[in-house]
This record gives C-alpha cells, structure tokens and sequence, in this order.
C-alpha cells in the first residue's frame, strides 16, 4: 500500500482535543506528549530528510535528545494516557533509530515507505534474480560436485581450496554490489535534492531495489558456502 | 512521604542503598555490616532466618537453609537437574512448571525466597530511616537489579518477589548498567566503557556509550549460570576427589551430612577469599598455591571471554577502542580474573568503588531518576536476546533483535488455517538459534475471539512490547474488523497474577512468626554483644588490679556466674529469658562499668596534667 500521497499532516492532542502537526511530539497548546496516533515515518520522526545519507553524529544527537524529550523514566509520575504516549513514542524512536542506523536496513525501510517493499522474505532470498542466473549456475555446479567429493570421504584439503575458488567470482559481485548500492544511494539523495519528479525518482528506487534484492541473494548463499567450511 | 530505595538482589548477598542529597549510599547494620547474605532458613518452629543468622545455620541445619536461589529465579526443574545435587535442601517441582524448594514441611517458590531477602532489606532500610528521624519511614517502592542477560521469565520472577515482599518494583534494570551509573556520577566522561561483572552466580558483560549524561548501552551479553558458586563446586569437588584416593580415608571420614558439606563449602570459599591477596593457603590440611588455584579455574575465567568478544562484535568494537572498563561482582577480586579482562582489553580496569556496592549504588541512584524525574541522567537499556515466536517447522521467526533499545515494539500478522477458526495458538520464545527447540520458552497464548471467517482471511496483528524492564507483554487486533483479541498467556516458567497474590497473603500471615523470629534475633545479637564486652573487661591486663582495688569480695564471682548463665540461655530460643539474663548481666557488670570509667577517665585527666606542666 503506498500511502505517502494522502498521508496525514494533522494529528489530534487526546489530553485537549487540539490540533498538531504529524510530526510534532508534544501539543502545541496544552505541551503533554502526544500519544502515537497519525505519526510521520522514521525519518521524519527524527527530523530528518528522506535521503540514504545520514550524518551518524547527528543521528546520535537527534536520538539521545528526542530519547530525553519522552523516555518512560520521566514520565513516572504522569497519568497512565501520558505514560502510554511516553512509552509508545519511546518505542517508535528506538524503532526509528536501529532501522536508520544500519545503511542497510535505511535503504530496506526506505524502498518501504516508498511502497517498494520486496513481497515477504520469499523474493528477497529464494527466487534467483535474473541478472545472477549465470554466476549462480556456475556456483551451483561446482558446489554438486565438491558435495560428491565430500560424501565420497575426500579430505578437507583437497575440497576446501575448491570451495574458496567457487565462491571468488560471487564475493566479487558482491563488492560491485555494494558500490553501485552506493551510488544509486547518492542519485537517490541528488534526486530528492533536486527535488525531481516522480519518474525519475522511481527508476533510481527501481534500481536500487533490485540491487539490493540480490544483494540480499548473494549474501545468502556466501553465508551457506561459509557454513560448508566450516562444517 | 514514604521511602524509595535501589536493591541488588544478589545470588550470594543482597545490598540496600538510597540517595540523600544527590549521592547514593548503602544502607547498613550497627556494625558496618552492607551485606545481607541471600540466605533463608526456617526452623523447626517454623521461624524464618534471614541473612547472617540463616548463613550460620548452614553448618547446624542445612537441609532448612536455602542459598544461591537466584539461580533458580524463572526456571524449570529440567534446567537445573545437574546442579541440584550441590545443595542440601529439596528442590522439586514439576516437570515444564517452576522450581519448589522444601524446607522443613514448608515449600516454597525461588520467588517466595527472594521475598524473604528482599524483605529483609526493607526492614533495615526502614529501621535506617526511623533512626534518621524520618517521619514516614515506610519503604514500599524500590528499583531492583538482575544480571543484564536475565530473560523475561528470570526478570518477571524477580518482580514477583518485590511484590510478594510488599515492594512497588519501580524498574527492573540490569547490573552492570546500574553500576555504570554509579561510576559516571563523579566524573562527567564521555566514552565507550565495558562493564564486566562476574559475582557469584552470573556473568554479564555490557558495553556501552556515556554522552550528554546518556548512558547507552550498545550490547550485552553473557552467561546466567556462570559465577563463584561454579569456582566454589569446583574446589569442592577437587577436594573430594582428593579425599577419595586410597589411604586418605583414614584422615578425613567421606562427607556424609549436608552440614559437613556446607562446612567443606565454606573452607574452599575462605581459601578462595585468602588466595585473591595471598600467594597461598591451605585447604583439606595440605598447601594450596594461587598458581594451583588458578590452573583449577582457568576455563571458568576462559568462558567469561566467548560473550566478551560477541559483546563488542555486536557494538562493532574491537577491544582496541573502550575507552575504560569497570569490573563489578565479588569474583573479580580474584587476580586471575583480572589479569585476563586486563589482556583481552588491554587497559587497566576500573575498581575504585567496591565491586559488592556499586550495583545497590546505581540502583539507588535509578530510583531516585524516577521520583524525583532528576532529568540529569538517563540509561538506556536493550534487550539481551532476540524475541521470536514458533513457526512452521518448529523454526524460529524473530521479531524482536537482542541488543535492541528497549521499549521496543514489534508485531506480527497472523490468520487462520481452516474456515470459521476462532482461535490460534501462539508460543512465544527468547534466543538466538534456529530451532524453537533451542531457545527458552516464555509462554504459551491462545488468540481468541477471531471472527468466523473462510480460512486466510483473518488479519490478527500481534503487537509485542518490551517495556523498560525488559518485561514482554502482548496484545492483539484483528484488522478486519478491528476486534481486540483477548490473551491468556501462560508463562512457561512463572507464577500468575493470582498466585503472587496468594503468595502475598501467606507472607501476611507468616509475618507475626517472621517478627518474633525477628525480635529472637535481636534479642541473641544484644546478649552477644554484652557478653563479648564483659568478657573483654574481665581479661583486660589491668583487671586484677582493680579487683584487688575497687571490687568487692564476690563480684567477678557473681559476674561469672551470671555470665556463664547467658551463655547457657542462649543456646535456647526463649527470647524473654534471654532479655532477663542480659539485662542480668548489665545490671551486675555495672559497678565494675563504673569503675573501669573513672579510671580511664583519670588517666586522659592525668595525662592532661603532665603535659601542661
């Protein structure tokens, strides 16, 4: 569901029925903490633009600060609708800030509140993406047979080395990977910048999600290689 | 205003500690005395001991005496089978249920005997305070603290008994991050501190990141059943084994009673104490070198390292980059422990502040944060092992990741298998393997209350929310019709609500028998202390003078006699004859009193004189 067209701006005070912005944490009339009702997505929960570039010290700041603003510990003595506000908004922002941490999981999240989410864990790791059929065919064949070897009651050192050769063209791929990862993150920053339109905006996600799909593939079968190693 | 405090409910001794004028404090006896032993012991009578009384009992009636219960908080008969041969009393339970421990006739849950010591510590703390002059010296609200790596059963335990013994628990928090607290107080730092605290039953290793009076904790990790009580079997069964060996047994007769094991228990842990500043002692008659000592424990202090590195993996740290370390728990006392967090971090660790109070400290110093909203500091905790729920298979789906700040909330979609299904079956897990099988179970909930529908249409979103206690709890929605779901959770290791409710009026009813097993025990330590100071004067080098000079004929006679009679009194339990002997002997060592007065008094005064003139 990409809702970002007809997201909400306002938000309703519980404590005195007045309006405030989506994004603002405390009522602008009566100042208790509003409860975690109509709320923005991470990024501008932190007060932060939607790029994929994110200066970690200021990411720091904005969370030890907002994390002083509505952690439980003060709102001890509040009533229960405070405490809950404080308790909700807490986990939001905890929430918030591991997700936006990690440029990884900032890019998963984004492809998200984009409405670009892959479909479920099936299509991030099962399904091999197109433009890997090649190397992972290869990969597969090879690893058939080191498997024949070792049922066969070869010594580790005559399959390992073969292991480690297999998996050299796939750690490849995944430096070149990484770095147009990069660079589709720094089009996608230029982008909302440049505040360009929606196409344009649409082909750098289309592109980054599929790179970060299989990404997500490549890992996956480096971590099984791995395994085999060390078994 | 009724009274906070902070508590390190420990697996060897427990502290109480409050806050007076923005610096924390423990709370002790007359004597000087911090620690209370987590012991409990109850009497044929049924009188319950508490502390250093139940701790001598050991040696007298061990098999009424219960100690190390902290490692049985939140578990599960299966858990502990290996172990529950080390202890001289019953423990039981049944299988998939929580731990019973028998003393006498009585059973009793690991939580119903941290109550006792928890208890305890809030009659001190409330003694303290009335003492102080408070006018309400009621103590009904506390923080108490669990090892970081405590999982939500281990934590809700806990909290039971807080409120099986009368208390508000205001906050779980965890160990070391309380004794981090404690250590940012004075110096303002900024930086990544590793706490390592290794006391006397658990292991917890957490680093964290101190900014703007922020302490964040970056990771945990470490070992719930992994302390000195593992170094104390150890050298038990060390010895044992030497006792065993051929020709030996004419030496030392095999153990047979629980007490002669808890005296055994206690010689390893004396020569364990001698060897943290000694080159040597002995034990079971013979030389025992440090570097023995060491050799024996090795792996024990080797498996403290294994969470070590995960921890600082986890923060993304290498050793290199802590800026300090702080060492907490009794055990790090012992060099070898020292020498090896020293290695694999490469500085000098902390330990300024006594490693057995600086966790009641921190403690304290939380508890204060949250009455007085104190906005100077602020911790930030994380959960120490990933929340899942079973899948297909028996396969572990995570929905909540260890190390995560806590609260955190995380949900998760449910719908139905066969057409009209009004309920679903959800079982709740915390670790970090694959298999359901290899983690812990939480608990065991039925969704109820789904409206009939063809089988996959249901949307029943479960919400997870671990509060800052690190606590879980549960509520869900269907989406369709947005229908709150009612949730019976049945925790696989804990008490419900209305047993802790239950478990809170027994210790009602207990308390009058609780407040004269009291009273007897004050009552003892006042006779002691009166015959400890008559026996003092009666041997002092002086006293045959001031017999000869200012005594009459028969007085230290009488005196003796009187004394001898206390002694016999106080192998009794009869607390009002032994308040008739003690007073007895107050009132017959009075003269003497009087005498020994003067005397010292002249003498200050003659000193005076001689060194005016």
């Amino acid at each position: 569901m990409s809702s970002q067209t007809t997201s909400p701006t306002l938000q309703v005070c519980r404590s005195c029925g007045a309006g405030a912005p989506v994004d603002a944490h405390f009522c602008p009339q009566c100042s208790k903490i509003l409860s975690l009702g109509r709320h923005g997505d991470y990024f501008a929960f932190m007060g932060l633009p939607r790029k994929l570039k994110i200066d970690s010290r200021l990411l720091e700041e904005r969370f030890r600060g907002l994390s002083r603003q509505f952690h439980p510990d003060y709102f001890y003595n509040a009533d229960p609708g405070e405490r809950r506000a404080s308790l909700e908004r807490s986990s939001y922002l905890n929430d918030a800030y591991r997700t936006l941490r990690n440029p990884i999981s900032r890019i998963e999240y984004l492809l998200k509140v984009e409405g670009l989410a892959p479909r479920g864990p099936e299509q991030a790791s099962k399904q091999v993406p197109p433009a890997l059929l090649e190397e992972v065919f290869a990969l597969n064949e090879e690893l058939d047979e080191i498997r024949e070897q070792r049922a066969g009651g070869a010594p580790p050192d005559t399959w390992k080395p073969r292991l480690e050769r297999a998996r050299t063209p796939i750690e490849a791929k995944r430096a070149d990977h990484e770095s147009q990862l990069q660079k589709l993150s720094e089009q996608w920053d230029a982008a909302v910048d440049a505040k360009k339109g929606t196409d344009e905006r649409r082909a750098v996600l289309t592109a980054l999600r599929d790179r970060f799909l299989e990404r997500n593939y490549i890992n996956n079968l480096l971590t099984g290689i791995e395994r085999d190693l060390n078994a | 205003m009724s009274k906070v405090v902070g508590i390190d409910l420990g697996t060897t001794n427990s502290l109480v500690a409050y806050v007076k004028d923005g610096a924390p404090a423990v709370i002790r006896d007359k004597s000087g005395d911090g620690l209370v032993p987590s012991v409990v012991s109850i009497d044929e009578g049924g009188t319950v001991y508490v502390g250093r009384e139940a701790e001598r009992r050991l040696l007298t009636d061990a098999g009424r005496t219960a100690y190390s219960v902290k490692r049985f908080m939140g578990k599960g008969i299966e858990d502990i089978r290996d172990e529950a041969r080390h202890f001289p009393f019953r423990i039981g339970g049944e299988a998939g249920g929580v731990i019973r421990i028998g003393l006498g006739s009585r059973e009793f849950t690991p939580p119903e005997i941290s109550a006792f010591v928890l208890r305890e510590l809030k009659h001190r703390a409330e003694g303290f305070f009335a003492e102080q002059g408070a006018v309400d010296n009621e103590v009904d609200r506390a923080v108490i603290t669990v090892p970081a790596y405590f999982n939500d059963a281990q934590r809700t335990a806990t909290r039971d008994a807080g409120r099986i013994a009368g208390l508000e628990v205001l906050r779980i928090i965890n160990e070391p991050t309380a004794a981090s607290l404690a250590y940012g107080l004075d110096k303002r730092h900024t930086g990544i501190i590793a706490v390592y605290d290794l006391g006397g039953g658990t292991f917890d290793i957490s680093i964290l990141r101190v900014e703007d009076g922020v302490f964040q904790v970056l990771s945990t990790n470490g070992d719930t059943h992994l302390g000195g009580d593992d170094i104390d079997v150890l050298l038990m069964d060390s010895v044992g084994a030497e006792l065993a060996r051929p020709g030996r047994a004419e030496h030392a007769p095999p153990l047979r009673s629980p007490e002669s094991v808890q005296e055994l228990r206690r010689a390893v842990i004396q020569a364990k104490w001698d060897l943290s500043d000694r080159e040597e002692t002995t034990l079971n008659g013979r030389r025992f070198a440090r570097a023995e000592f060491e050799s024996l424990i090795a792996p024990i202090v080797e498996r403290t390292l294994g969470p070590c590195r995960q921890a600082l993996a986890d923060a993304g740290f290498q050793p290199s980059q802590i800026d300090e370390v702080v060492l907490v728990g009794g055990s790090t006392r012992i060099p070898l422990v020292r020498r090896r967090v020293e290695e694999l971090f490469g500085k000098k660790p902390h330990s300024e502040l006594n490693p057995d109070e600086v966790v009641a400290l921190g403690a304290a110093v939380q508890a204060d944060i949250l009455v007085t909203g104190n906005r100077e500091m602020l911790l930030l905790d994380v959960t120490p092992l990933s929340l899942g729920i079973e899948t297909m298979g028996g396969v572990t789906s995570k929905i909540i990741m260890r190390n995560s700040t806590i609260p955190a909330t995380g949900s998760e979609m449910f719908t139905t298998a066969v057409d009209n299904q009004t309920s679903v079956d959800i079982h709740v897990v915390q670790g970090e393997r694959e298999l359901v099988q290899d983690n812990r179970s939480l608990a065991r909930f039925k969704l109820r209350g789904i409206p009939p529908m063809a089988a996959g249409l249901p949307r029943v979103q479960v919400q997870f929310q671990i509060d800052a206690n690190g606590i879980l709890s549960v509520t869900a929605r269907e989406l369709r019709t947005d229908v709150e779901q009612t949730i019976e959770v049945k925790p696989s290791y804990g008490l419900t609500d209305d047993e802790v409710e239950r478990m809170l009026l027994d210790s009602f009813e207990h308390a009058e028998a609780d407040f004269e097993a009291r009273l007897l025990i004050e009552a003892k330590n006042e006779a002691e202390s009166v015959m400890h100071a008559t026996e003092k004067s009666l041997r002092a080098p002086d006293f045959a003078e001031i017999e000869r000079a200012e005594l009459a004929a028969d007085e230290r006679q009488k005196i003796e006699s009187v004394l001898a009679g206390l002694k016999m009194v106080l192998n009794g339990n009869d607390r009002e004859t032994i308040q008739k002997w003690t007073k007895a002997l107050n009132d017959t060592t009075q003269h003497l009193a009087e005498v020994m007065m003067n005397r010292s008094v002249h003498a200050a005064l003659s000193g005076k004189n001689v060194d005016q003139l």
